[in-house]
């Protein structure tokens, strides 16, 4: 059998009637979405996904938020497959022996339109799927595809795959095969180098837990649940944590930078382990039992990182497209997925509405994406990835806030309580943090998100 | 000629919930494990062989709609679903090899079927059709050709030994996954066959086998220890009952058949040939 590869190459095909209108690559969320529009438009579209069925391989923490849903499935919350409504969300920053949490909770999210959700991929990669089948899409699941057709001018006219006849031929191929994507590579869409760079390993336990207590521990009832981020919990390696909540089982995992975990020489394994014995997170996840263990590559490079998304005949989207937001407080791919898939299936099926599917032709891709969030959310937060996996946000940062508010919360009578500023020198000078970084990491922070 | 794969859908993937122990299946996860693929793998080269029909037949549920059209991606001419329980039956075999051949229509030359399936399974089923259908069963082979209009077979026996096999047809074969691998369906085959319809049939709906011949009921042969005595003549003579006490034929002119089929079945049962 023959897989996509680094060394997949294209093949010149002559000119042949096309198979379908499009053929979208992967029926992960930006796939099943790209599918889902092109057939609402009423062009013929197939969905080639290499796993027995949507979503059999693929791997998130668990958390979907819903606002760009609302535009592809309207009053998606009655029909999606949801394990809890998001109802508290924090950002714990650790250090092996404190954690200072930012706890937010709002019952505004746990009622309709709902903010976020968790979900099994499984399920919800299914069900984006069949809602693309329903409208016309036709799903072909248990098939790779190894590479691209392109007629003799060099534009791309279909894919092959792994099957026997396997070539599908098409007005315009839309990759959505995920992360690595050798599609987009095989287009020559990637031009930056260094690659490993750009890339973190998301690893996840799923761990059972009875209903009752998931409630009792995580001050939850109902279908609300918790979404946990963390900070300073992968022993220095550029990353993070997170730890999620589903109906009877919890997600927890680390995502770390891939450079930084070869060099550490250290398992994840060991990683989520350290994690899972936290003080303050072991009483959370206690008597847990192990049903799943799962690990995955995450485009962490954000904006500066993406390559060209649109090429003759060629649209890139979602993990793909490097399009998956990760700085620190956030981790969002799913949406970003689905907002770029949804783009890119409007952008082909009007380029063969206008009968031009050159690069120019699906131009419209680039300004759909510009003028919503998946691009300007990129492209404002576009210094925060590198600042979140920055040495000092890993290693020095969180020693110092914990060691801050552990000063403020210390009652050291007789003394007379120290000043701010003294505790802030204080901590910043035990953790090796300099005023000049500080300075210039909170400005780039600000920045980012003003 | 018929050659028909009978596939068992089961869920690969099931899981057990550690904290209750309650068994989860899911449809996504289920289909045809490896030894049934094997079988229809075997089914397709017999079919080609005799230059005969292959059908993909199951007993369940909707789900197992998608199944059969993998079958038909893979070569299958046709596909037919028994509706039958989403559950496992928890049986011997012989109730799936009732709704199985209830469904069909035509008798079917040969059946091929995976040796035993990942759930529950006793691997009794192919043994069941053989017996319904009155024909040769070649059960757990790992090698199966057709050839010269009879069908070959290895199987398996303990001690790492082979036994091979020739017989004809009708036959019922179970095959193990060995080294059998189900062909790759070609991608325009499996396109069509996303949106294939499946017909389904109801156990009892096509019943070909009702109207066929009864057999005569035959007892089951009993091991009866070996009459005493040291001498040939003896042991003849205590076998024959010749010179000894005993229950003098009787001949009995019963008023009515019913009278006679009560007393036959009265003298089954007082010498323990029926319950
Ligand atoms: C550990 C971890 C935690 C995460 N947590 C979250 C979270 O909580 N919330 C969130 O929003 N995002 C999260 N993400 C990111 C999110 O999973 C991705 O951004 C998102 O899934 C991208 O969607 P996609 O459709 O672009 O790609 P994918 O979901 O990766 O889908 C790609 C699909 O293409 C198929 N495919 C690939 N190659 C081929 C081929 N050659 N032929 C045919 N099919 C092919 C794959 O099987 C797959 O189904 C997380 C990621 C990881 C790894």
């Amino acid at each position: 059998m023959t897989h996509a590869g680094p060394d997949s190459v294209s093949t010149v095909v002559d000119e042949t009637t096309k198979t379908f209108d499009v053929v979208v690559v992967g029926a992960g969320p930006a796939g099943s979405a790209a599918a889902l529009e092109v057939a609402r438009a009423g062009y013929s579209v197939a969905l080639v996904e290499r796993g027995p069925f949507p979503g059999a391989k693929n791997v998130y923490g668990g958390v979907v938020y819903g606002r760009i849903l609302d535009e592809l499935v309207p009053r998606w919350w009655e029909r999606m497959p949801v394990q809890r409504w998001v109802t508290r969300r924090a950002t714990m920053v650790m250090t092996p022996t404190q954690a200072l949490t930012l706890d937010f909770r709002t019952q505004d999210w746990g009622k309709p339109p709902y903010n976020g959700a968790t979900a099994h991929r499984a399920d919800l990669d299914s069900w984006l799927a069949e809602l693309a089948v329903e409208a016309g899409a036709v799903l072909v699941p248990s098939t790779v595809v190894t590479g691209l057709l392109r007629d003799h001018a060099g534009a791309v006219v279909g894919v092959r795959t792994d099957r026997p006849d396997g070539d599908l031929t098409a007005g315009v191929v839309i990759a959505c095969d995920g992360v690595n994507s050798f599609l987009a590579k095989e287009a020559g869409m990637y031009r930056t180098g260094h690659e490993a760079e750009h890339l973190t390993l998301g690893v996840k336990q799923t761990l059972a837990l009875p209903r009752e207590a998931i409630e009792e521990r995580f001050a939850v009832s109902g279908r609300d649940g918790v979404d946990i981020e963390m900070l300073g919990c992968t022993r220095g390696i550029p990353g993070g944590g997170f730890l999620y909540t589903n109906l009877d089982s919890v997600s927890i995992g680390v995502v770390l930078g891939l450079t930084g975990v070869s060099k550490a020489k250290t398992r994840p394994e060991e990683l989520i382990a350290e994690l899972k014995r936290h003080p303050a997170i072991a009483p959370l996840i206690k008597g847990g039992e192990q049903i799943e263990y799962s690990a995955h590559l995450i485009p962490e490079g954000g904006y500066r990182a993406m390559p060209e998304l649109i090429g003759d005949g060629m649209l890139v989207a979602g993990d793909a497209a490097a399009m998956c937001l990760a700085a620190g407080i956030w981790l969002e791919g799913v949406n970003f997925a689905l907002g770029a898939g949804m783009y890119a299936g409007r952008a082909a099926a009007a380029a063969l509405k206008a009968g031009d599917v050159s690069g120019q032709g699906l131009a419209g891709y680039r300004t759909m994406l510009e003028r919503s969030f998946v691009l300007a959310d990129h492209r404002k937060l576009r210094d925060l990835p590198g600042l979140v996996l920055s040495d000092r946000m890993q290693q020095n940062y969180p020693g110092m806030v914990c060691d801050l508010v552990q000063g403020l919360f210390q009652v050291d009578n007789p003394l007379p309580k120290p000043g701010l500023r003294t505790l802030l020198r204080r901590s910043a000078k035990d953790n090796g943090v300099r005023w000049r970084d500080l300075v210039r990491d909170g400005w780039t922070g600000m920045r980012g998100l003003r | 000629m018929l050659v028909v794969a009978a596939l068992r859908w089961s869920d690969q993937r099931a899981t057990v919930d550690p904290l209750t122990g309650e068994v989860h299946s899911d449809a996504r996860t289920s289909g045809a494990g490896a030894a049934d693929r094997a079988a229809l793998e075997h089914a397709l080269r017999i079919a080609e062989a005799f230059g005969g029909r292959c059908l993909a037949v199951t007993v369940g549920p909707a789900e197992a709609g998608e199944m059969l059209r993998e079958a038909l991606a893979a070569g299958a001419h046709d596909a037919l679903r028994v509706e039958g329980p989403a559950a496992t039956v928890a049986e011997d075999g012989s109730e799936t090899a009732r709704l199985l051949l209830d469904g069909l229509q035509d008798r079917p030359d040969v059946v091929v079927c995976g040796d035993h399936s990942a759930d529950r399974g006793t691997g009794s089923t192919p043994a069941f059709l053989a017996q319904r259908l009155g024909a040769c069963q070649a059960l757990g082979l790992i090698e199966l050709t057709a050839a010269d209009g009879a069908l070959h077979a290895v199987r398996r026996l303990d001690g790492g030994r082979r036994e091979r096999l020739t017989f004809g047809l009708p036959a019922v074969c179970s095959v193990e996954p060995a080294d059998t691998v189900l062909r790759r369906a070609p991608l325009p085959a499996t396109i069509a066959a996303r949106t294939a319809e499946i017909p389904v049939a109801r156990a009892g709906s096509m019943r070909y086998l009702r109207a066929g011949t009864a057999k005569p009921y035959r007892p089951r042969a009993r091991a009866l220890p070996p009459p005493p005595g040291s001498e040939p003549h003896q042991r003849m003579l205590a076998l024959t009952g010749a010179l000894v006490e005993r229950t003098p034929p009787k001949v009995l002119r019963p008023a009515t058949p019913e009278d006679a089929a009560r007393e036959l079945l009265d003298y089954l049962r007082r010498h323990g040939y029926a319950p």
